[in-house]
């Protein structure tokens, strides 16, 4: 297994608040990595700094062993990282499938000329855009297959939109993907669905995922590796069981009188 | 007291208060002149029974009390109706008053509009106390009228509405329709009066009649069609009719200048030159969702450049004499080389406004637009622009020996382009790049984590629509034949603004009927040319309270709405509710 994302000595601070204190963590080709940590802890703002939103005061990024820092989140996505967002962000006018298309926009080329013209190379182009993106969808199963491609995302479920951005994700083709507690808003049922998504992610399109996750049953499930993380800096890292008993974790989570 | 009666007297005063402006701004008695119907009915008659008759629709429409639609009782959507039309009249009636207590001339120093045409028109020539009288009689039978209206069932309102509104479009278009029909040898006395020039009663009651028997016959069969298959043939029909529709508007438009004569050719183009530079400003503002207050700088940049490049001179004190920068080439060579330099100029406008959004991105772009006027009228640029004066003797786009300068011949110059922008505009919406824009509009930060190079769509937005807009610029050059800085007024940036605002942002269609309601109709009616700013303005704010999305709005969602349900139900049939779906397997995986 080879090293894909890693971050060393991430800082990053908003006015005096240190978000990020030094971060480090790696993930490794073909891993699961799930990032815990109580509220505040920073995790969110790890996903911002590496996809590029913004940047960070300290450290270092690699992707393949190639610096990301500095780079438009745009060029990052295009090296091969995705991510979904903590509170939905579709493009919500836009339908299901377009959506998805937009994904696609990093993987494709034609330009306004080729547009103008109707180039054979653009219409294929624009064919093959339509179907990896209606693929992405299927990933879901008949979650958003069918009549609800041709939908403006607006209308769709909250369960749906959640789906929709991992789409969308997945529609970018990229090696590693970032979601951002995906199960958040979820009933049970859902959320034991998306954890075998999770999974899929993985086992089917070959995806290396590093996911934020508050349900303690779907870290169990899907992580091979667990990180926590307190005052924007690491704390434990290990399996699920060892994560789960690490004093520190616990202590982070209910107070130092319990762990006492 | 009540509900009713409290929402009827403050929709009488709304009413009433519209009324007296539209008599004091001189609207009413200008309109007068133009007959719609008879010699009985002028626009300015119209002007006078809408603000009652709107007044009572306001007052009994349709609210949301407690999460649920009211509608009010037939009895006391009539009585609160008959309170609303009725005040509105008192008011003007009222006012009517006291202004005959102070005296017409007095009031007239002030108010120059009010005369004592107007008060004729507003007694209807029957003086005071009676006048007033009228007033409010009239306005409680309108009120009456507009309260009923509301609880009548839509399937009978519609094809009435619908026919009211074609009879008065008909008056409206008195300036073209008698022509066409004159120049088809088809008569039309019947129809249209060559007194009045409007409509007569004849002809108003059967262009009603039609008009409401087609809507209800249409509106009959399309509720037929849905009840007895739902969803069946709609594809393939709708193609059809897209196309009989697409030949149909292509034969009106080659057929149109060579019926309606110089006049109507001549504002046509206009039209023509307004649907190209707001189909640029579409594409920045209404594709690319960066708000554009200076547009008509890049009109500027193609009227100016086309001259320049073609061999336009300067007017001075010595007469004509040619600018010290100036190239004597075709007006087709120039044209890749004006929309070049409009793409150029629009993509180095956006350069340093990158990182704005909205608010600034909309003062910056205000500024550019003053800051091109105020470039050519400059002292710095006078031996290019020739400052104030302008330049002289823009060169004809003669092709093939065909001069584009009468109006017929310019208007099929100017419908070829707009043809190509309308093209660009229609493809580009559905490609690529059109959704890059589309998903930048929607959420900029997101459009980029997502892999759109922002900053590159942006330039790219600026760029294009730069280019339309240049052409439309240098349209107008040839068109006029002389470029002056007063014809780029900030008023050039509005207008086009209010053309893409009235259509709906980003929709094609709504372009075209944008430019033909703002350009074509004010032209038409030279009553109007007074008031037009005015009236703009009421559009806009009409529009953005009763129609935020446009007259087209560029989603089908409207007519796909209906239909969606329909799929919804059939594809629920066959697979099964899709959202409770139960997903055990879920649980026994484990």
């Amino acid at each position: 297994m080879s090293r894909l994302l890693e971050v060393s000595g991430i800082t990053k601070h908003f006015g005096g608040l240190y978000a990020l204190a030094g971060l480090d963590l790696h993930v490794d080709e073909g891993e699961i990595v799930s990032v815990i940590g109580p509220n505040g802890a920073g995790k969110s703002t790890l996903f911002n700094v590496t996809t590029g939103l913004y940047p960070p005061d300290e450290g270092d990024i690699t992707f393949r062993g190639e610096s990301i820092v500095g780079r438009r989140p745009n060029q990052i996505t295009k090296l091969g990282i995705a991510r979904t967002f903590q509170n939905v962000h579709l493009f919500p006018n836009m339908t299901v499938l377009e959506n998805a298309m937009v994904g696609q926009h990093c993987r494709t080329r034609s330009g306004v000329f080729g547009t103008i013209l109707q180039t054979p190379r653009t219409r294929r182009e624009e064919r093959e855009i339509r179907e990896r993106a209606s693929r992405a969808l299927g990933f879901f199963g008949p979650r958003l297959a069918g009549y609800r491609q041709d939908q403006p995302a607006f209308v769709l479920s909250y369960a749906n939109r959640r789906r929709l951005e991992m789409a969308r994700a997945l529609a970018t083709d990229p090696t590693l993907i970032l979601l951002d507690e995906p199960t958040a808003g979820m009933n049970p049922r859902e959320t034991l669905e998306l954890r075998d998504h999770i999974v899929r992610m993985r086992d089917e399109l070959g995806l290396t995922v590093l996911v934020i996750e508050h349900d303690m049953r779907v870290v169990k499930g899907v992580s091979d590796r667990v990180i926590a993380c307190d005052y924007g800096r690491k704390i434990a890292e290990g399996t699920y069981e060892e994560v789960a008993h690490d004093p520190q974790v616990i202590e982070a989570y209910l107070g130092t009188k319990a762990a006492g | 007291m009540t509900v009713g009666t409290r929402t009827g007297v403050r929709a009488g005063l709304i009413g009433g208060v519209v009324l007296v402006y539209l008599a004091m701004v001189g609207m009413i008695a200008a309109f007068d002149d133009l007959n719609l119907i008879g010699e009985q009915v002028t626009l300015g008659l119209v002007l006078l029974a809408a603000p009652p008759f709107g007044a009572a629709l306001l007052a009994v429409r349709p609210r949301v009390v407690g999460g649920r639609v009211e509608r009010p009782e037939p009895r006391a959507a009539l009585v609160t109706g008959m309170l609303a039309g009725g005040l509105s009249g008192a008011v003007l009636g009222a006012w009517a008053l006291v202004v005959d207590a102070i005296g017409i001339e007095r009031v007239r120093q002030v108010f120059v509009a009010v005369s004592p045409k107007l008060m004729d028109i507003i007694t209807f020539g029957r003086g005071l106390p009676v006048g007033a009288v009228i007033l409010l009689v009239g306005g409680v039978v309108l009120g009456a009228v507009g309260g009923v209206w509301r609880t009548i069932r839509y399937d009978l309102r519609r094809p009435l509405s619908v026919g009211a509104g074609v009879v008065l479009l008909m008056g409206l278009l008195q300036r073209i329709v008698p022509t066409i029909l004159d120049e088809l040898s088809i008569e039309r006395d019947w129809l249209y009066s060559k007194v009045t020039l409007g409509l007569t009663w004849l002809g108003a009651i059967v262009v009603f009649v039609v008009a409401a028997g087609v809507t209800a016959f249409v509106m009959d069969r399309r509720e037929r069609a849905g009840a007895a298959a739902p969803g069946a043939g709609t594809v393939e029909g709708r193609r059809a009719f897209r196309g009989v529709l697409l030949l149909a508007v292509a034969f009106g438009l080659i057929v149109l200048p060579q019926l309606a004569g110089t006049i109507v050719s001549e504002i046509l183009g206009s039209v023509g030159v307004y649907v190209l530079l707001a189909l640029g400003l579409n594409i920045v503002t209404g594709y690319a969702g960066m708000l554009h207050l200076g547009f008509g700088a890049f009109f500027l940049i193609g009227a100016y450049s086309t001259a320049l490049l073609t061999g336009a001179n300067l007017v001075t004190a010595f007469g004509l004499v040619a600018p010290q920068f100036s190239a004597n080439l075709d007006f087709y060579v120039a044209l890749p080389l004006v929309i070049a330099l409009g793409a150029g100029v629009g993509a180095l406008l956006a350069a340093p406004v990158l990182r704005l959004r909205g608010d600034y991105l909309a003062i910056v772009t205000l500024a550019f637009g003053q800051i091109a006027v105020i470039l050519v009228t400059s002292n710095w640029l006078q031996p290019i622009t020739g400052g104030p004066q302008g330049l002289r003797d823009v060169t004809d786009a003669e092709l093939l020996g065909v001069s584009f300068r009468t109006p017929q011949s310019f208007y099929y110059l100017v419908v070829a382009f707009c043809v190509i922008a309308v093209y660009v505009s229609w493809r580009l919406a559905s490609s690529r790049t059109g959704r890059a824009w589309n998903a930048m509009r929607e959420d900029e930060q997101v459009a980029d984590a997502m892999g759109v190079n922002t900053p590159r769509y942006k330039l790219l937005g600026f760029a294009i629509g730069g280019a339309i807009g240049a052409v439309g610029g240098a349209l107008f050059a040839v068109k006029v034949g002389t470029v002056q800085p007063g014809s780029f007024e900030i008023l050039v940036s509005i207008t086009t603004l209010a053309i893409v605002i009235l259509g709906g942002l980003g929709s094609v269609p709504g372009v075209v009927v944008g430019a033909l309601v703002l350009i074509g109709l004010p032209g038409l009616l030279s009553q109007f040319e007074e008031y037009r700013l005015l009236i703009y303005g009421a559009v806009l704010v009409a529009i953005m309270i009763l129609r935020p999305q446009g007259l087209i709005p560029n989603v089908r969602r409207s007519r796909e709405l209906q239909e969606e349900e329909r799929t919804q139900d059939a594809w629920q049939q066959i697979f099964g509710e899709p959202e409770s779906e139960q997903e055990p397997a879920a649980e026994d995986a484990r």
